[in-house]
């Protein structure tokens, strides 16, 4: 009876679009070395293909193994979103096998969201003073290429001000000293973008750990929705990590009804604009396209 | 109360807080090892450097990392415990001899940049230095 319950597709009951859309990171991202990376890729297009292996407990276990494999592979680089698949893949086979499926990964992807956003919290907010006191962002925003568009665009920050201040960054051998050591630029705009998102950002996450780890439910399901949807189409329209914005969603659609059309497809809606968002690089093309009427 | 559904929750509260004390234990990057401290800190990957210096008879130089070990330097640099230092260094020591180039000690080190909170200006901080004598 208890094997049984591995191998039997469970009813759809609104999960199908949930499940469906995992199947659809698992192809986008494949992941991990050779040994992993066919099975993952084999469970997402068989999941597409099939509705009884998509409902079954056994292909999310067996994804779930497979990526546990694979962050013991590449320990210690694996991405945290990894991890997280990894504890979604794990409830999903288990909340398959249960009475009421959708309640059992409604309820295991509320408490697994509420809980990454609380040790995200305790890393900005506690552990890392670079994080509270503004270096982290002031720095990323200078250094990081994948922000460079947004800091020119919104921070006003000029090309040569940006190659200027990489320089700046550079760290000099060890005991050396420069007499007249370069100074980073930073416009105001750009401390104001790097206050905006250091701020913005922890506050945004730790309500969003308080109202995912809130025990009564019913009276602050708008706000999880609400949260979790506004995190997604601020962060990922910069945070250059779609697979963890895709990962945040599934786990916000798990945890509404089948009757909340509007709400289904606005997560829906915002899959495919975090798609967008790292397909197309929007900062870079508005960055041309001002540079352009200014010429 | 079901449990099924919490089991991943516990397993996730375990390895978070396992992470967490491997950072503070063994600097191990916040950005990794599945506590969800990417985007709250600079000492990550990038802002880490490993280097390695060889000496044996007639010489005493760093040596680059070649390109098998650097898959080893990446982990190391992301947790520099024993097991991944010693590890680099025996690769660097099997590295160098099938080159026919003579190594009796390798040192390696491992260096994290760390930004003024006022002015950004970056220094290098030392955050493990590992001495490690071949075997003939």
């Amino acid at each position: 009876m208890r094997l049984r319950s591995w191998l039997t597709p469970a009813v759809d009951d609104g999960l199908d679009l949930v499940l469906r859309l995992a199947a659809v990171v698992l192809l986008l991202r494949p992941m991990g070395p050779w040994f992993t990376r066919p099975a993952l890729l084999g469970i997402g297009a068989a999941s597409i293909v099939s509705p009884a292996v998509l409902r079954s407990p056994l292909t999310w276990v067996a994804a779930a193994a497979f990526i546990g494999l694979r962050l013991v592979a590449d320990w210690p680089l694996a991405d945290n979103h990894i991890y997280l698949l990894g504890y979604w893949c794990l409830g999903a086979s288990l909340a398959l096998r249960a009475p009421d499926p959708r309640a059992d990964l409604a309820r295991s992807s509320r408490l697994l969201l509420g809980l990454a956003f609380a040790f995200a919290v305790l890393w900005k907010g506690l552990l890392s003073p670079d994080y509270v006191d503004g270096r982290f962002f002031r720095v990323t925003l200078l250094a990081d290429d994948r922000f460079a568009d947004a800091a020119q665009l919104i921070g006003g920050l000029s090309e040569d001000q940006l190659l200027e201040n990489r320089a700046a960054l550079t760290p000099l051998p060890e005991g050396a000293e420069l007499l007249d050591p370069p100074r980073v630029t930073e416009p105001p705009g750009l401390r104001a973008m790097a206050s905006a998102f250091t701020w913005g950002g922890l506050i945004l996450e730790a309500m969003l750990a308080v109202v995912m780890l809130w025990p009564l439910g019913h009276r602050i399901t708008w706000a999880r929705h609400a949260l979790l949807l506004a995190f997604c189409w601020v962060t990922y329209a910069f945070a250059p990590v779609a697979g963890f914005g895709w990962l945040l969603l599934i786990m916000g659609l798990a945890q509404t009804e089948r009757a909340q059309r509007g709400l289904r497809m606005t997560y829906v809606a915002t899959f495919f604009l975090v798609l967008l968002y790292t397909e197309v690089p929007w900062a870079g093309l508005m960055l041309d396209a001002h540079a352009w009427f200014v010429a | 109360m079901r449990w099924s559904p919490v089991l991943p929750v516990v397993l996730l509260a375990a390895v978070a807080g396992t992470q967490v004390w491997l950072a503070r234990s063994v600097d191990l990057a916040a950005w990794k090892g599945g506590g969800f401290g990417m985007f709250s800190t600079l000492d990550d990957g990038p802002h880490r450097r490993v280097r390695v210096y060889v000496s044996g008879p007639g010489r005493s130089e760093e040596v680059e990392i070649s390109a098998f070990l650097e898959d080893t330097a990446m982990r190391l640099a992301t947790l520099p415990s024993q097991t991944w230092l010693s590890r680099l260094a025996d690769g660097v020591v099997a590295d160098e001899r099938r080159h026919d180039r003579p190594v009796s000690h390798v040192r390696v080190e491992v260096w994290r940049v760390r930004f003024d909170s006022v002015t950004l200006g970056a220094t290098s901080i030392l955050l493990r230095r590992y001495e490690h004598d071949a075997p003939p």
